[in-house]
């Protein structure tokens, strides 16, 4: 499992390095950026439970609002959420087909958008156009880019997958 | 003891869940900076190490790839400073004019800042928040609340201020950040407003508490007031591109769209002023 941890901590590293530097700006289309780390939570929900869901969801979030101008708690706390929810159903519930995780990452994209949001009306400044401008288009971003990184995954943690019976 | 270990998964997303609260409820204490410090501090050197290769290795192809470019821009520049160098006297002369008559006006002298050149290094990561961080900070002389500007083409135009200062990194809010509010007022007509990000993915900015009574063309500049005493007046932010007159609201809205393109910015100058200490503090008490 220490094999686990350390890829993770590699690709969280490296997506976040994605998303946080200037050169990486050709990912944006319509000025929205895709949250990979987000993805990366609910893929290891998704695969491996609730535990590792939450645990890279705490993880990754902290390090986003670390990096971010957020206050802390504020990326951190909806994926945290959505990795421990997804890991409850997991892949044992939800078969493996693109469809599925299209409407996976979708679904758990608004999700995260709207716990944001929320948060941000009690803690920092919430608006309500944000559904149109963020959570929306971002959702549509991530549920496009994942079932090719959900695929790139399964190669990564092949051999975990395989200790599991997924595979 | 075996029960929490049972269910590890609920206890630890009960606690996870319990420290984000709490942290959130206690943002800004000296705990959660402290811990995004050491959090940020980690990281940095991993953006300036990429930052650097990524540079290095960017100029490096530039060398082969555009040297006839940079031939025939280095001529064109080199006749463009000719042109500037006799411009240069006339300049002299108009200013020392101008002080001139300021003097017999008794007007109080402009004041001129000097300037840190800056990179910037990297972009919040999400979509919610948009601040950059640049590779200059205390040790290079940066305070908090430090305007900054930049150029894109002949443009000039303030891009925002100094939020968050550490040992050789500093986070600019930019003013498309729904966060930041600036005292503007109209170039020509010099109506006053308040300046903020539209929304929080957008590259554009709105200007409330713009009086009905003023006409307001699109096209016309917007430049900071000066007032609050955190930027100089007089500086360019954007153009207007709509204006919105509700029929309840006293005021009317503009839509602004900075002079200088959030998504281009990549040099940057700090401007070195610190803000009028009795006009903030009397803005800050107020809010």
């Amino acid at each position: 499992m220490i094999y686990t941890y350390l890829i993770t901590a590699a690709v969280v590293l490296v997506s976040m390095l994605i998303q946080g530097h200037s050169s990486f700006d050709v990912i944006r289309i319509a000025g929205v950026k895709p949250d990979l780390l987000f993805v990366i939570t609910v893929y290891m929900g998704y695969s491996f439970g609730s535990f590792h869901g939450e645990i890279t969801g705490f993880a990754s979030g902290l390090l986003h609002d670390s990096i971010s101008n957020s206050p802390l708690g504020l990326m951190t706390l909806p994926k945290l959420a959505i990795g421990f929810v997804v890991g409850m159903f997991g892949r044992s519930v939800l078969k493996g087909n693109m469809a599925a995780i299209l409407v996976l990452i979708f679904a758990a994209s608004i999700a995260k958008g709207i716990i944001t949001l929320f948060l941000c009306y009690i803690f920092h400044q919430g608006m309500i156009s944000s559904v149109i401008h963020v959570i929306l288009p971002e959702a549509f971003y991530n549920a496009i880019l994942s079932p090719m990184l959900f695929f790139i995954f399964d190669k990564i943690y092949q051999g975990e997958l395989q200790r599991e019976g997924y595979l | 003891m075996e029960l929490l270990i049972r269910h590890k998964s609920i206890v630890t997303f009960i606690s996870c869940t319990l420290f984000c609260i709490i942290s959130l409820s206690v943002q800004g204490s000296g705990f959660t900076l402290t811990f995004e410090g050491i959090i940020s501090g980690i990281f940095s050197p991993f953006q300036k190490g990429y930052n650097a290769v990524q540079g290095g290795t960017s100029r490096f192809w530039v060398g082969f790839s555009e040297f006839d470019r940079v031939k025939a821009d280095l001529a064109l520049t080199r006749q463009k400073l000719e042109t500037y160098e006799a411009l240069d006297e006339d300049l002299n002369e108009i200013r020392n004019e101008n002080l001139r008559l300021r003097n017999l006006l008794g007007m109080k002298e402009r004041i001129r800042y000097d300037s840190i050149p800056g990179f910037v290094i990297s972009k919040d990561p999400d979509n919610w928040f948009r601040t950059l961080i640049i590779n200059r900070g205390e040790r290079d002389g940066v305070t908090i609340n430090m305007p900054v500007v930049a150029y894109q083409g002949d443009t000039k135009a303030i891009i925002g201020k100094i939020v968050e200062v550490r040992g050789s990194l500093s986070r600019i809010e930019p003013v498309i950040s729904t966060d930041i509010k600036i005292g503007v007022k109209l170039g020509e007509s010099k109506f006053p407003g308040l300046l903020t990000g539209y929304s929080h993915n957008s590259n554009l900015c709105k200007v409330d508490y713009i009086t009905r009574a003023a006409q307001v063309k699109f096209g016309d500049v917007i430049v900071t007031s000066g007032q609050a005493g955190v930027f100089p007046p007089g500086l360019v932010i954007g153009t207007v591109v709509k204006t919105e007159l509700p029929e309840s609201n006293p005021y009317q809205k503009i839509i602004v769209k900075p002079a200088i393109d959030y998504n281009l910015i990549d040099e940057v100058f700090i401007i070195k002023k610190n803000p009028d200490k009795d006009l903030f503090d009397m803005f800050e008490e107020m809010q």
